[in-house]
């Protein structure tokens, strides 16, 4: 079960290992495109893995309202941790 | 050097029909192509995030050709043939009459064999049986194969070669077809492209790009919307298109009938990511550029052009941005369709259906609608953009074609003038 508080380390660990780059170089505020230089591709590739990771599924609608870390973040709070005894969303 | 060529057959097998004229037909009313998608066996269907595509619903190679020749080709080969059939019979060519070696088969493709492909990749790593692929995999998944069942279908011995630029490949087909006529290597050429990859992985590899529309899933017929605001992403689609291109003297040697003349082409690589255009455009318009100047025509001579616009959010208005920066005003004054609004986007078939779309539209003088353009998107919208059938002459058309791989192709149509 992912917790509150990993999620945010958890997503800016993905991100360090993507960019190769040391994860405490990753602010929550970058945005992940202007600050980490992701472009359109690249950022797909990265949340395919976080889809993986958390076990969510991100629906096309929703790309435009992840542009930093922090929106990743969120997003994922919000979608992924499911109350205790959740039969999904447990993976990882 | 032979200068002027020109077209003197087509042929179509599309979403919208499968002929010249039922295309055509079809195009000039609005329909569109894009259907729901069909079911792939025990998939489950829901799990798709895309769930339209453009379609040939029913088609049967044995209703068009006889024999086991067709047969034995992957899918996406099996629409060129048709399309073949049809463009050579239009071109009232006489194959047998003709020295084999003049005549050559370009045939642009993007994808290959892919039902082939993935019906054998399932069955060897489901069934573990390395022994039991089929003898006939190798030359029915080849992206050759197309360009190979063309050149055995018509006799022809001459250049017999396949262009595989994505979503750009037929442009190219029809502009390498030109050069191979122009340079004395050929008399005649069939320049084709094809392509029939709506298969469960290919599918779903273009919906994790995010390329594909997901927003009218309940609504197929809407979701192909080029230069619309809401536009989402492309739609697949499949099919095939054949251009007989030969030399002018060739043509008048035999009486034939000419759509138009080939009269330009550039292929540039923009040098700059793998599926993604530069957003400025500049790329794209020193493209259609340098293909105007190869046909000796100024950018305000050209009165149509045949968009790429596959209803992708970046795609459509970087096309435009170009349109813009390179015809000034100009490019207020132009006709500007989407042949892809109609069929979705037919990948390696596309620059062919643009080119005959391009030929039809200067030997009518009308010009098919951009469907779905009910809601223009304000970085889109040019008065020469309808969802109505245009009426009006046209000298000069522009075909612009644009691939994965950062590759740019533009062909330049021109009404023939003996």
């Amino acid at each position: 079960m992912s917790t509150d508080t990993d999620i945010p380390l958890r997503i800016r660990s993905a991100l360090a290992e993507f960019l190769g780059r040391d994860v405490a170089s990753i602010k929550p505020g970058d945005a992940l495109r202007d600050d980490l230089g992701l472009d359109s591709l690249a950022t797909i590739e990265l949340l395919y893995r976080i889809e993986d990771a958390f076990d969510v599924e991100i629906p096309d609608t929703d790309l435009p309202s992840l542009v930093t870390v922090a929106d990743v973040t969120t997003y994922i709070q919000r979608t992924a941790v499911k109350p205790p005894g959740s039969p999904s969303g447990t993976k990882g | 050097m032979t200068s002027r060529i020109v077209v003197t057959g087509l042929g179509v097998v599309s979403a919208l029909g499968i002929g010249v004229r039922q295309f055509w037909d079809a195009a000039l009313a609005g329909r569109s192509g894009v259907s729901k998608l069909s079911a792939f066996e025990s998939m489950p269907m829901e799990a798709y995030r895309s769930q339209v595509a453009g379609q040939i619903h029913g088609f049967d190679v044995g209703q068009y050709i006889e024999g086991a020749s067709a047969e034995r080709v992957d899918r996406f080969a099996q629409l060129a043939m048709v399309a073949t059939r049809e463009a050579l019979a239009d071109s009232a060519l006489q194959l047998d009459h003709e020295d084999p070696h003049r005549t050559g088969v370009i045939v642009g493709a993007g994808m290959g064999g892919m039902l082939i492909a993935e019906q054998e990749y399932h069955r060897v790593y489901e069934q573990l049986k390395p022994n039991r692929v089929v003898p006939n995999f190798i030359p029915m998944v080849t992206l050759n194969s197309a360009s190979g069942a063309l050149a055995i279908m018509c006799g022809a011995k001459g250049p017999n070669l396949t262009i595989s630029t994505a979503c750009s490949s037929s442009a190219h087909a029809i502009g390498l077809a030109r050069e191979a006529i122009r340079t004395g290597r050929a008399d005649v050429v069939i320049a084709a492209g094809a392509d029939a990859s709506i298969v469960p992985l290919t599918f779903g590899g273009f919906c994790s790009l995010r390329a594909l529309s997901t927003s009218f899933n309940g609504f197929p017929e809407k979701a192909s919307r080029p230069f619309s605001r809401t536009r989402d992403g492309f739609v697949m689609g499949e099919g095939a298109g054949t251009l007989v291109l030969e030399s002018l003297a060739h043509a008048r040697k035999r009486n034939a009938r000419i759509y138009a003349e080939v009269a330009g082409y550039a292929a540039t690589s923009e040098a700059h990511h793998m599926v993604v255009p530069r957003e400025d455009g500049l790329e794209i318009a020193e493209t259609m550029a340098m293909a105007l100047r190869d046909a000796r025509v100024r950018p305000a001579q050209v009165d149509y052009i045949n968009a790429h616009a596959t209803s992708t959010p970046i795609g459509d208005v970087v096309e435009i941005k170009a349109i813009k920066h390179l015809f000034k005003r100009r490019a207020t004054e132009v006709a500007i369709n989407a042949t892809k609004s109609l069929l979705g986007h037919t990948l390696g078939a596309a620059g062919a259906l643009a080119g005959i779309v391009c030929a039809l539209t200067i030997d009518r003088g009308l010009i098919h609608p951009t469907i779905n353009y009910d809601d223009p998107d304000p970085e889109c919208a040019l008065p020469g953009i309808s969802g109505q059938a245009q009426e009006r002459s046209v000298e000069v058309a522009l075909l612009n074609a644009f691939g994965f791989g950062s590759n740019n192709a533009s062909v330049v149509f021109k009404r023939f003038v003996p």
